[in-house]
């Protein structure tokens, strides 16, 4: 059960993490 | 068999089964129909899609273009308001599956309406059965998180509402990303877009609708008894949605909503000209998109850490914060404006977005606390329209005071600051109507209308 909970949770973790890296490079240009 | 699948009785948890796979479930969801706060991506191809490079004759125009996420939020709130009681009867496997079914339907019927150049169909696709889509998906796992997490509500609801506003974040980027890879001497990609997204959304939803489940009726998290203090404002009885709207506290948590939705969604909608006028010549349009993109990132951390500091200092509390250093930080806009000091006008935005996505994911938590949990989902339902309302009134009042200033000879990098003195009254409004608020009366109870029936 554990196993599938850690599955579930970098199921939905991993495409958010991409969308904050990617947000955080674009804030980037701002204090360039 | 199909249909045993998505009744409520085959979604109880066993004994064994570990809650915190239900947070991700909601995330599913959540993550998925927060793609509408990025629709804007959307909104100049669409004006492109004869001309492909250019807007050619024949092309839609832009004004007409946006009406798309308009009618898909207006139709959120109503959809919601409409839904909530049959969300609360099915449960949260087939109304997230419904919801799967019209968001990701919206979009392949929006990309029939592109193909056939009819931008009624893309309305009725993307912003109708999409909107309902938004509706279903965003109040369907809120009673759900509450019941499993009855020692942190905030905490649970805040998790997936803070998914509505990080859908956006994966969405931007996406949709960029996928609109090039698509893009053809004959397609500017919007159309095979719309398919992949509509396709996309509806298989990441259905891990939510898969993974979700009820607590068997009494679960209580092991070890956690309910607290014996009484805690103002807390209620251990339950108020039926249909009772819930005739309280005076519905209605003042209305106007606390959508005072506090009102100020966040003027700022969010005009963030981009707002710095590039108030520092004219020292911020850039990229760095202005920096700008928007930094505060919809507090939008989305202010909804998980906001909603679970209400676990500890009580929601009143919480938003009484919201409100008071709400006005405190808008009043001092204009100020720093003024001083030209660009690192404290973005922090002074991102604490005051952080508080606007706050005051969505604390709301569940605030409704559980007052009306209990018996209707909770639906309640929040009805008290969505609020989000409907505010939903045109901030973007207008902050386009109308703007433009009336500049007509009037007020410079650009000061049109704001009466917007910001009016935003700071809307949230004093709030902040009273937030003061007023105490328990439910016992007439209103279930139990006590049960009795008197």
């Amino acid at each position: 059960m554990k196993a599938r909970a850690i599955v579930l949770w970098v199921a939905v973790g991993a495409p958010l993490l991409w969308g904050v890296y990617k947000t955080l490079l674009n804030a980037m240009k701002l204090f360039q | 068999m199909a249909a045993s699948f998505f009744s409520r009785e085959s979604t109880i948890a066993p004994p064994d089964f570990d809650r915190s796979m239900v947070p991700p479930a909601a995330l599913a969801v959540h993550l998925s129909i927060g793609q509408a706060y990025a629709f804007s991506t959307f909104n100049l191809p669409l004006t492109k899609v004869v001309g492909i490079t250019h807007s050619a004759p024949g092309d839609w125009d832009l004004k007409n273009v946006v009406w798309t996420f308009s009618i898909a939020i207006a139709i959120l709130g109503l959809a919601a308001a409409l839904f909530g009681r049959w969300v609360e009867r099915v449960g949260p496997r087939l109304s997230m599956f419904v919801a799967a079914l019209c968001f990701g339907g919206g979009f392949i019927v929006a990309a029939i309406g592109v193909h056939l150049h009819w931008l009624w169909l893309v309305y009725l696709g993307y912003g109708v059965l999409g909107g309902c889509g938004l509706g279903i998906g965003y109040i369907s796992p809120v009673s759900t998180l509450i019941k499993w997490f009855p020692d942190r509500p905030g905490m649970a609801t805040g998790m997936a509402i803070m998914g509505f506003g990080g859908g956006a974040l994966i969405a931007a980027p996406l949709s960029v990303i996928l609109m090039d890879h698509f893009k053809t001497a004959t397609s500017n990609g919007v159309l095979e877009t719309f398919v992949t997204m509509g396709v996309m959304y509806f298989m990441f939803m259905m891990i939510g609708v898969y993974s979700v489940r009820v607590p068997a009726a009494g679960w209580k998290p092991a070890g956690w008894t309910p607290p014996m203090r009484v805690q103002p404002l807390v209620t251990q009885a339950h108020v039926a949605v249909d009772v819930a709207w005739r309280t005076p506290q519905f209605w003042l948590l209305w106007v606390v909503l959508c005072m506090n939705v009102t100020a966040g969604i003027g700022v969010l909608g005009q963030a981009s000209p707002m710095i590039q006028e108030i520092f004219s010549g020292r911020v850039t349009p990229a760095s202005a998109a920096g700008f928007v993109g930094l505060i919809s990132l507090f939008n989305m951390i202010g909804r998980f850490v906001w909603a679970s500091t209400s676990d500890y200092i009580g929601r009143r509390n919480t938003y009484m914060i919201f409100f008071a250093l709400g006005i405190l930080l808008y009043s001092s806009v204009p100020t720093l404006g003024h001083l030209g000091n660009i690192g404290l006008f973005v922090a002074a935005f991102c604490i005051i977005l952080s508080m606007y996505g706050g005051g969505f994911a604390t709301i569940p938590a605030y409704l559980r606390d007052v009306f209990g949990t018996m209707h909770v989902g639906a309640i929040h339902g009805r008290l969505l329209t609020a989000w409907s309302v505010a939903g045109v009134l901030g973007p207008q009042l902050m386009t109308y005071i703007r433009e009336s200033q500049i007509n009037s000879g007020v410079p650009k990098a000061q049109a704001y600051s009466v917007t910001m003195y009016i935003m700071c009254s809307l949230l004093l409004i709030g902040l009273i109507c937030n003061f007023c608020m105490r328990a439910v009366s016992e007439k209103y109870h279930f139990r006590a209308a049960a009795k008197t029936a």
